[in-house]
């Protein structure tokens, strides 16, 4: 059984990783330039698309047209935005296989200004909190701007904090690795000096906990935000208390799925198969089982409460986002986020292989992004959110040219985000690395080896 | 620290099958009072049957009380043995090895308690088994299993079978244990129940591959089960109970309830059975840290409760609302209760000094309980109070001394139950500790040697 | 699945209209339906436990204070309701919806668990707390038509099914107003109209049309075969 797991050993020492991690770091190939070229250019397209909307402003008539950017904002956020809830969440769990991508994880949270670059807009197009339902209660002052953007900002913050704090000893070797240049001074004062001793080491520790919990604690709280006022506040007679922990637990899926593909894409297309190996993609997969039975529960808690009370205004909306105009949406949805990956997953094989929980996670993504629309698409293309029951139901809203666009333009900017700073921030973390190397050893037991893991405090 | 090796087997085995061999003073008082109690609640439900349920405190509307409350209290402590055995054996957390046959215990004669409640509260119980046995006895007529009442016990046994199941085979080598030191027809017995176990190594490996697959199949049914019992209430039309979050609140609950009722059962049982040697610091430090995140996880979902309680602004689930939080003595109730299951217990957890005391753990713990059989009431009682907006009947709900005596006698059952089993079987499981004891490691890092575990993959 | 359309009942369906305005608040409706279905004697003390079993009860609220006080009567029993929320939640199929539109419940397989008392949002449903007595002397008056119930079961009104079977025994057909529950029966003004809606000939389809009509808890979707008729207001 250990046999076949390929390890990292014979141990390379802090040295060999540092310089095999930093040697990829140092080189900026043409193959990047390309494609941050085309992703540019899309990024291009999609301002043109969101300019195209502009156009029709953002009155009532016209709020059906933001639909597609919220999905996609709620779709980062549940994915690209969350990655550093996984790091965060294993880092306390002190999982070894973590190690290799929590850097990768914690470079994501970067998207976080896509996120409020999308953010704004959405906001702009709710429709005033008079009249209808909402989160906010009475005491409407600033509300949802203000504090939605407090939320959201509180969150890209820490995210940022964290990727900082964590990346310090890194960015300290990368500035001592590289040859002076711009990016080279600008990685040295991004280094803050460090040297790395003891006291410096402890502060650090302590910083990632606090950071971490930090994060861990705000990430399901703009969830209730985003959920509350970009779908539940504009549904009328739709009162679902369990829709916050839904899309936590969905966003959780969504992640691990998104890690399991930015890793396979870094194995691919970056030469890191050392670091991304099968121990990362065959632990993933568990979780992401777990979360993919965890999809179908938080639903189905929704769905029979409504389903089987009968009441008029819980059955409308019961028809419009399950049953009737976004069916198709739901059942592409349940099919990927839950019945495929239950069906593969299951399989030990499957499981512990590289290409299995990548593909599974795939269709995840493509199910979550489907996921968005039926949530948020929907909501927007209400006409009056003040109404006691939802009725008539707005029929389905297909997405038009400038919605594509938008779409491609998003996705393509956080990757590119993602891109540039895997380029000022070493994309694995070299120290974390270099530790677990310090605390796990293989040793003869019997007539086998077995891995032998020591947890520091 | 946990991976102190310093027992020998020979030590383990007397000290863990002390009580199965001798049976102390302390036992024989403590079994008599707690049989004592059941037999007076035995008596008390024999009085209710003959003469009606008019002896409890029920009344229009106010038709389930202190006896569903019982019943989803105790539902709520079984979900303690799959958390603590499957998910932590699933995830091979060390710390688990004392705790795991206590908790799988506690659980089946929890399970065993709470499908009793459902029983004496109805009506006619002498005629319930006969209705609700899935067979149809009479004209042809199965039971109606569009009713949660009937997806209830449905649940319930499965998760009860599940249960014994895994503490029979996980018992298997303790009891060949007690059989190679026994004689007579206690050999015997204990003979046939060992299923001829030998310890030969294709043994050892069916043992692992079933208490794997176990914990794996039964994690879904853990999940469902309290989800199921929340349906009772989840799919009624009485106003705050009809919230789609009921599932996953109640199971996080009953995972809080449990684990902390796990606590109180370990530190009592050191006090009793001198298990010092077995039940350190570190392990009720580890379930306390546990027990944090799972408080903090019912506190998100509890919110959720609150927040959403009052979206729609409905007059009836604000009338509920009003009552639990701002009318005497329900009010009162409520704040016993937030107090008791979370505002006291988690801060205090935070420090390392209450997690490592076991006064503290056994005092917290104990309140968590306290509060959660409150939240249980506070859920059942003021709802029905107040259903509809018939102020005409709108009155007080006080438990009567009958059910009382009948929630009393379900804890000295449960009690009961668990020292009758302590006297036939070991209460920590010997197989476990003496493996535990096998993959203790030392991994020197520096000039530091740091205690490491062999991990199985 | 979620069906807001009436079911197409074949022989009858029966319904109930209580014009408020009638009402005088006299209990005879309440009195009759004990007499005619075996409803056990409450006392004070059992009014004061809150176990009264009333399968027809007058609701009565004030409104505004002396000297403009009003009284609002409102007589409340089973609805019947086509969409029944406590038919699905027995597990022993007690109550069930008949193909006359009447919501049924079968005393002799009711075990008591009270899930559908729970999900009544008109409190209709009553549950049997104690064994019900009668004096020796009053026993004879019991109708032989009607089960005596036990403790341990619900029970409600049932638009006393019994003259409903005896009246329309055989598929005969049943002409308006040939017979009614004892309710209707016993209101001296008339403000209780019993009938079969599928006829529209009938009194019942007649003032289910009125424009005062309203049905209890309507927004709750349960689909009531009772309606009532709005006071109207002398000072409005």
């Amino acid at each position: 059984m250990h046999n076949e797991v390929p390890e990292i050993g014979p141990y390379p020492t802090h040295r060999e990783v540092a310089q095999d991690v930093l040697g990829k770091f140092q080189v900026i190939s043409s193959r990047y330039w390309i494609t941050m070229a085309v992703l540019g250019f899309l990024v291009l397209l999609g301002i043109v698309g969101f300019v195209i909307r502009l156009n029709d402003g953002f009155d009532n008539a016209s709020r059906a047209n933001w639909g597609y950017l919220v999905a996609t904002l709620a779709f980062i956020v549940t994915t690209f935005t969350a990655m550093p809830v996984i790091s965060a969440g294993l880092r306390l769990t002190k999982a070894n296989w973590r190690r290799s991508f929590t850097r990768m994880n914690e470079n994501m949270a970067l998207t976080g200004i896509v996120v409020m670059a999308l953010l704004i807009p959405a906001i702009i197009a709710l429709p005033p909190l008079e009249g209808r339902m909402s989160i906010w209660f009475e005491w409407p002052q600033g509300a949802p701007m203000l504090w939605d953007i407090m939320g959201y900002g509180t969150l890209v913050l820490i995210g940022l904090v964290m990727l900082w704090t964590c990346a310090v000893p890194d960015l300290a070797a990368a500035s001592e690795y590289l040859p002076a240049s711009p990016r080279q001074r600008f990685i040295k004062w991004l280094s803050l000096g460090w040297i790395g001793g003891t006291r410096q080491w402890k502060i650090m520790y302590q910083a990632t906990l606090l950071m971490g919990v930090m994060y861990l604690l705000t990430y399901p709280l703009v969830q209730t935000l985003m959920i509350s006022d970009f779908n539940h506040g504009l549904l009328p007679g739709y009162k679902d208390a369990i829709i916050p922990a839904t899309v936590v637990v969905n966003g959780l899926q969504g992640a691990v799925a998104m890690t399991l593909v930015v890793m396979y894409c870094m194995r691919r297309f970056a030469g890191y198969e050392r670091y991304f190996g099968i121990d990362q993609f065959w632990a993933l997969s568990k979780p992401l089982l777990a979360f993919s039975l965890l999809w179908f529960y938080f639903f189905w808690a929704s769905f029979i409460t409504f389903w089987y009370g009968r009441q008029p205004g819980e059955s409308e909306i019961l028809r419009f986002l399950v049953l009737e105009e976004y069916r198709v949406h739901f059942l592409i949805s349940l099919f990927l986020n839950f019945i495929a990956p239950l069906i593969a997953l299951v399989w030990s094989p499957v499981r512990k292989s590289i290409w299995g929980p990548t593909i599974v996670s795939v269709g995840i993504l493509i199910g979550a992004f489907v996921n968005q629309v039926r949530l948020f698409v929907s909501a927007f293309s209400v006409v009056d959110p003040g109404q006691h029951v939802l009725d008539p139901r707005p029929a389905t809203q297909w997405p038009a040219a400038p919605d594509v666009m938008i779409i491609a333009g998003s996705l393509a900017a956080c990757i590119m985000v993602f891109m540039a700073i895997s380029k000022i921030i070493p994309v694995v973390s070299i120290w974390e690395v270099a530790e677990g190397l310090r605390l796990v050893k293989v040793r003869r037991y019997l007539n086998r080896h077995v891995r032998v893991i020591s947890k520091s405090h | 620290m946990y991976y102190r090796r310093t027992l020998t087997d020979a030590q383990i085995n007397k000290e863990l099958l002390d009580v199965v061999f001798r049976t102390p003073t302390w036992w024989v008082i403590l079994v008599s009072a707690l049989g004592l109690m059941v037999a007076i609640g035995a008596g008390a439900f024999g009085f209710m049957m003959n003469k009606g349920l008019g002896v409890t405190g029920l009344h229009q509307p106010v038709f389930w009380g202190f006896f569903i409350t019982n019943f989803i209290f105790w539902v709520g402590i079984s979900h303690a043995g799959v958390m603590i055995s499957a998910i932590l054996r699933l995830s091979q957390a060390e710390w688990r090895r004392p705790m795991v046959r206590a908790a799988e215990t506690m659980t089946v004669f929890a399970l065993m308690t709470s499908l009793l409640q459902p029983l004496i509260h109805a009506g006619r119980p002498w005629r319930i088994f006969y209705w609700v046995f899935p067979y149809d006895w009479a004209r042809g007529i199965w039971p109606d299993v569009r009713s949660p009442l009937v997806w209830d016990p449905t649940a319930i046994i499965t998760y009860l079978t599940s249960s014994i199941l895994f503490v029979y085979t996980a018992l298997i080598p303790d009891l060949a244990i007690i059989r190679d030191r026994s004689t007579g027809w206690k050999r015997t017995v204990y003979g046939i129940l060992a299923l001829g176990w030998h310890g030969n190594p294709r043994q050892w490996k069916l043992q692992g591959i079933a208490g794997i697959l176990l914990s794996a199949l039964i994690l879904p049914v853990f999940v469902s089960v309290h989800s199921i019992v929340s349906w009772d209430f989840g799919v009624s039309l009485v106003p705050s109970w009809h919230v789609t979050v009921f599932a996953p609140y109640f199971v996080i609950g009953a995972v809080h309830s449990g684990v902390s009722a796990v606590v109180t059962l370990m530190i009592v049982m050191r006090k009793l059975y001198k298990l010092e040697n077995y039940i350190w610091e570190e392990h009720i430090d580890a379930v306390a840290r546990l027990l944090i995140v799972v408080a903090t996880a019912w506190l998100f979902f509890f919110w959720l409760d609150i927040v959403f309680a009052f979206w729609l602004k409905e007059e009836q689930e604000l009338t509920v609302w009003n009552l639990r939080l701002f009318e005497a003595p329900w009010s009162w109730f409520f704040l016993v209760f937030i107090t008791a299951s979370y505002i006291i217990p988690v801060p205090l957890w935070l420090f390392r000094r209450v997690r490592r005391s076991f006064t503290w753990m056994l005092w917290t713990s104990l309140l968590v309980n306290v509060g959660m059989f409150l939240e249980r009431l506070i859920i059942i009682v003021p709802a029905l109070m107040r259903k509809g907006p018939w102020t005409f009947n709108y009155d007080t709900y006080a438990p009567s001394i009958v059910e009382i005596t009948l929630v009393v006698a379900s804890i000295a059952l449960v009690c009961f139950l668990l020292l009758v089993f302590s006297k036939f079987f070991p209460l920590i499981p010997i197989w476990e500790i003496k493996e535990g004891q096998r993959l203790i490691e030392e991994v020197k890092v520096g000039n530091r040697v740091v205690p490491a575990l062999v991990k199985e993959d | 699945m979620v069906s807001t359309k009436t079911k197409k009942r074949p022989d009858h369906k029966w319904g109930m209209v209580i014009d408020l305005d009638r009402c005088t608040a006299c209990q005879a409706c309440v009195i009759a339906c004990q007499s005619e279905n075996n409803i056990p004697i409450n006392q004070e003390s059992t009014f004061l436990e809150g176990r009264a079993i009333e399968w027809i009860r007058i609701e009565r609220y004030w409104e505004g204070t002396y000297p403009n006080v009003k009284a609002r009567f409102l007589p409340m029993l089973c609805q019947h309701c086509d969409n029944a929320p406590c038919e699905s939640v027995c597990p022993v199929y007690a109550t069930y919806h008949n193909n006359e539109g009447l919501n049924v419940q079968v005393y002799n397989r009711c075990v008591g668990t009270r899930f559908c008392g729970n999900n009544c949002p008109y409190h209709a449903r009553l549950f049997n707390y104690w064994e019900p007595v009668w004096p020796e002397e009053l026993k004879n008056q019991l109708n032989p038509d009607v089960t005596v119930r036990s403790r341990g079961i619900m029970e409600k009104c049932t638009m006393c099914i019994q003259r409903i079977r005896r009246a329309t025994r055989g598929g005969k057909e049943v002409a308006d107003q040939s017979f009614n529950p004892a309710c209707v029966q016993a209101c001296p003004t008339d403000a209780m109209v019993f009938g079969d809606l599928n006829n529209s000939q009938t009194q019942v389809s007649k003032k289910w049309e009125d424009e005062r009509g309203y049905r209890v808890l309507e927004v709750l979707g349960t689909n009531p075969s009772v309606k009532y008729l709005k006071q109207v207001e002398v000072d409005a």
